[in-house]
């Protein structure tokens, strides 16, 4: 359980209105009240998760000590031989107080009372009181406590109201009403204390204080959306969700972020909406406490990204192909002919699936693909691997980030994190914020480097201290031998009391990314963190269920032995193949059937002879297991779009026109059988996963303040899958580094959080901050291609060409070119790649 | 017009980041010197600032907001702080002031069309034997009455026409 109690917390007396309370020494008063005495100490501007700054005095309380006599130290006892209490003779903010022992304070004095009364007039003197038309209504700190503290009436003239700019937009996706702010700073704290990126301000003073931001572009962090959660007013909110619907009228369901392998837990706010041809309608999407996985914080691409499963290029109708063109069919005859074609195959069938697949639909897909005789199931994006090595070696059962901290020490070695798995960026550095010693090694500049520990007895090569830039493409070799090559860093991981090794797969081939997570294991085990509680291995596998593929015998290994012995039928599940990779149409083109189950009519299934349209997790229940391996149930959030069905019954239903056995009726019987077959989900069941724990701190529970703010989890925190098997530490070769002939350059593909994916580029109001295709290269290279920053540049790389826009600056290495994915409708490079770039002056052409 | 590169506050730039052991806490001298530059703290100045200070423009936008001496308004070439406090007024200054505003045609604050003289009352000024007095760009004048003024607005009125006419 995530309890501030732990088996060495000293504890401490505290006398709460009178009753004696055990609490945790050093503990916040407001969040002890309110664990121990379930005392709701009211506040705006304090937030667990921040600093405090007892800014908005909303917490006031009668605060006392036991009396001592100031010259011998003694406790001073009443006539009665009770303690005498020395109370202060004015109110004190519980906020800004840690609890000690004999600490008095009153909560329900008249004193009190009259304070907290004042205060909320206070704020009110110049709030809207615009309720009737706020997105907070409904759930608004402000608006409860004025409730249950304010006295109803205020002396304030009308006359003397501020009037302030309400509809402020701070950057594409928050706005800001000036007049509803009552000056807490939480959105400001928030940028500075747990992202890093202190792009908020107060501006002016007094009555005229009011939050700025003179970042360029806007207010543009890939944490932005959870300001608006923070915000005890209808002061900040999402043009997502601004004016979309009334707080009272939605329905909560609790999900998992589709996006990435942190597995953020969400509550998707769902409404009977007129939008939607009256069916249930995801509204918005806002963070659920789960203090293991998301604390109550989501990335922006979570928030904002929900569109596409609602979007109008969403496959409803099955397609089969006939000749050159498609035409629409009935789920039960599309059962028998397409069993009918996987049995004429012979055994020769294969299967690739995507993260975005659930447990369920990857156990059924193999059951399929075995069943028929074929054993090649191959995971997609083959790009990263080691997920066999994260199920030795991994984070054990009871971790958590949130307790990394002094002592412990993270290193991310050739991934940039933000881009990648934006949740695991900001655990990391807020552990680093804690006394973490951060060490980021990347074989280009990322934003992750500016957050490494600054140590100046480190001599780095870019920045002193924990930065390590190493060659573009090395990162495997720089990890095999960091205890040679950087050995004072070496030493620093090896002694932590914990240690996290994140690898990822930048500027790596499959074989290279293999030999850095080999080699990250090692270090582990020979450090002797494998396997202890809050330290261990994280892979930033692509897609929600990266883990799920591996525990249901999906490998990018077996992709790539399926690419080189292509099989007469291909079952394709929510994997891209076409549009992710240039070199795919050569080995595709030798496979006589493609059958794809996919949300989009993409590369792939326009090429297939069945398309199945399949349900994303909106629409369906199901359950993903997330990067450190923690298994956890989504629940059905959103009404069907067309025919769309499960993949788990899609791919049942197929198996059973082939004679493999009844179809299972429901993904809950499907992890029944789960449970039973794979080793490691032994004992899961959706009752376990649905099971939920108190967590500290408590927020989003009863209380009047945090309302509106984070998402008590009433659907399960989930349940992690404990290490098994036994790695050792191996020996690991390390593939050379690709090399460029003359004329050539080594492009090296990257992940962005933001591109125009099938998946992402419905949600059309982020799609301006979605960057323009580019290649990056260091002027050393620039220089020799003839290219300034800016230029336009044709990339020719096997398998296709693309016109992009030329940056040329040091923060990339000499030799490769940085080349991101996604960027544009072409399929561009997925593993590093030798290609060629030249200059070109027609602009009109650049894609994207 | 800029700060960054501008020799005549190179020095002065130098001098200030030698008082403190964190470039960050010379912003405020710093935004002075862009104040004297642009006559007010526009953005250019503040960018150009943070980029001196090593802070995000924002929080530079934030203190030029929180203290009043800084100016986030554009104002004339001229900025006229008249001292209305109570022994300026006896000896006439709130007169002059409402005077100074009519001849110049501007209401309280505001800034001339010709965008030469912005005038605005202020606390004391500690020269009250010499009132009614005031500020211009922080150099005192003192001893004033109407004529005086009259003569010294279209004495810089006649060297703008001089300068248009160049």
């Amino acid at each position: 359980m995530v309890t501030p109690v732990k088996e060495d917390t000293e504890l401490v007396t505290i006398n709460i209105d009178g009753k004696d309370y055990q609490v945790p020494k050093g503990g916040n008063l407001v969040d002890m009240a309110k664990w121990v005495a379930g005392n709701d100490i009211p506040v705006f501007c304090y937030h667990p998760k921040m600093d405090p700054v007892g800014m908005c005095r909303m917490c006031l309380i009668e605060l006392g000590g036991v009396a001592r006599d100031r010259a011998t130290g003694d406790i001073q006892y009443n006539d009665d031989g009770t303690p005498q209490i020395r109370w202060f003779p004015k109110l004190q903010t519980a906020c800004t107080q840690t609890v000690n022992d004999g600490m008095y304070i009153k909560t329900n004095t008249e004193q009190v009372k009259e304070g907290r009364e004042s205060v909320i007039e206070f704020l009110l003197t110049s709030h809207p009181l615009d309720c009737p038309i706020c997105d907070k209504g409904g759930e608004c700190p402000l608006q409860n406590l004025t409730m249950a503290h304010g006295n109803g009436v205020s002396r304030m003239y009308f006359d003397d109201k501020m009037h302030l700019n309400k509809h402020y937009p701070l950057g594409d996706l928050i706005y800001l009403d000036r007049e509803r702010c009552i000056q807490c700073a939480r959105c400001i704290r928030f940028q500075d204390e747990i992202v890093g990126d202190d792009v908020l301000a107060f501006h002016e003073r007094g009555r005229r204080l009011q939050i700025i931001t003179n970042s360029d572009p806007g207010f543009d962090t890939y944490f932005s959306g959870n300001t608006t959660d923070i915000c005890p007013v209808g002061a900040l909110t999402t043009g997502d969700f601004r004016f979309g619907a009334r707080p009272w009228e939605l329905t909560e369901v609790p999900s998992i972020s589709p996006w990435d392998a942190a597995g953020e837990n969400i509550s998707l706010s769902t409404r009977l909406d007129r939008d939607f041809g009256g069916k249930a309608m995801i509204k918005r999407v806002m963070p659920r406490q789960n203090e293991y996985v998301n604390e109550i914080w989501i990335s922006d691409k979570t928030r904002f990204g929900h569109h596409f499963t609602r979007s109008d290029n969403r496959l409803s109708k099955i397609q089969i192909r006939k000749g050159s063109n498609f035409s629409e069919s009935t789920w039960d005859s599309t059962f028998k002919a397409v069993a009918k074609t996987l049995k004429e195959a012979n055994g020769s069938v294969a299967a690739i699936a995507g993260g975005s697949a659930t447990n369920e639909d990857l156990y059924e897909l193999a059951q399929l693909v075995t069943g028929l005789g074929g054993d090649k199931l191959g995971a997609w994006s083959p790009t990263h691997t080691g997920a066999d090595l994260v199920a030795q070696v991994g984070l054990p059962e009871g971790s958590n980030l949130g307790e990394l901290g002094a002592g412990d020490a993270i290193l991310v070695i050739a991934s940039d994190l933000e881009e990648e798995v934006p949740m695991w960026r900001l655990r990391l550095k807020t552990a680093q914020d804690r006394g973490a010693y951060l060490v980021v090694a990347n074989g280009r500049n990322t934003r992750l480097e500016e957050l490494a520990t600054e140590d100046p007895n480190i001599k780095g090569r870019v920045v002193d201290g924990a930065a390590i830039r190493y060659e573009a493409g090395s990162a495997a070799a720089v990890m095999a031998n960091l205890k040679k090559s950087n050995k004072d860093i070496a030493k620093k991981l090896a002694d932590a009391n914990h240690l996290v090794i994140v690898a990822g797969a930048e500027g790596l081939t499959l074989e290279g990314h293999r030999a850095l997570v080999q080699s990250a294991a090692n270090f582990l085990i020979d450090s002797g963190h494998a396997g202890k509680v809050n330290s261990g291995l994280l892979v930033p596998l692509p897609g929600a269920n990266g883990m799920g593929l591996h525990y249901m015998g999906f490998s990018p290994e077996t992709t790539q032995d399926i690419a080189a012995n292509p099989p007469k039928v291909l079952i394709v599940l929510n994997a891209e193949i076409l549009d992710d990779d240039p070199t795919a149409k050569t080995w595709l083109s030798q496979v006589d059937t493609v059958i794809t189950l996919g949300y989009f009519m993409d590369a792939i299934a326009r090429e297939s002879k069945f398309v199945l349209p399949v349900q994303t997790f909106a629409e369906r229940d199901g359950s993903f297991t997330n990067g450190e391996r923690r298994v956890q149930r989504f629940y059905t959030a959103q009404g069907p779009m067309g025919d769309a069905i499960p993949a788990w019954k899609a791919v049942g239903n197929i198996a059973q026109a082939a004679d493999l056995g009844r179809a299972k009726l429901s993904a809950a019987a499907v992890m029944v059988a789960i449970a039973k077959n794979v080793a490691a989900f032994e004992g899961i069941t959706y009752k376990v996963l649905a099971r939920t724990e108190r967590q500290f701190p408590d927020v989003g529970g009863d209380d009047k303040y945090y309302g509106g703010n984070a998402y008590q989890n009433t659907g399960g925190i989930g349940k992690q899958i404990a290490l098994s098997g036994t790695a050792k530490s191996e020996k690991v070769t390390v593939p050379d580094a690709l090399k460029a002939g003359k004329g050539e350059i080594v492009l090296l593909p990257t992940t962005r959080l933001y591109d125009r994916s099938h998946m992402f580029i419905p949600t059309v109001m982020v799609r301006s901050r979605v960057s323009l295709p580019f290649v990056h290269l260091n002027p050393k290279d620039a220089k020799a291609l003839k290219l300034a920053d800016g230029d336009y540049a044709e990339v020719n790389y096997d398998g296709g060409s693309v016109r992009v826009r030329a940056v040329v600056s040091d923060d990339v290495s000499v030799g490769a070119a940085v080349f991101p994915r996604k960027l544009t409708e072409k399929a561009t490079p997925l593993v590093p790649t030798v290609g060629t770039i030249t200059k070109v002056t027609e602009p009109a052409q650049i894609e994207g | 017009m800029a700060v960054i590169g501008n020799k005549k506050y190179s020095k002065q730039i130098e001098h200030h980041f030698s008082k403190y052991p964190d470039k960050r806490s010379a912003v405020m001298p710093l935004l002075y010197i862009a104040q004297e530059e642009y006559g007010w703290v526009n953005d250019d100045g503040i960018q150009e600032v943070a980029e001196l200070c090593e802070l995000d423009p924002t929080h530079v936008k934030s203190i030029a907001g929180f203290y009043t001496m800084y100016s986030e308004k554009s104002k004339g070439k001229y900025w006229l702080q008249v001292c209305t406090d109570l022994s300026c007024a006896l000896r006439g200054a709130d007169e002059f002031h409402k005077d100074l505003k009519a001849y110049l045609e501007v209401e309280e604050g505001g800034t001339t069309d010709d965008d030469l003289f912005t005038v605005e009352h202020v606390m004391c000024l500690a020269a009250c034997d010499n009132a009614p007095m005031l500020q211009c760009n922080f150099h005192y004048m003192e001893n004033l009455d109407m004529e005086k003024m009259k003569a010294w607005v279209e004495e810089k009125r006649a060297e703008l026409q001089k300068e248009l006419d160049a």
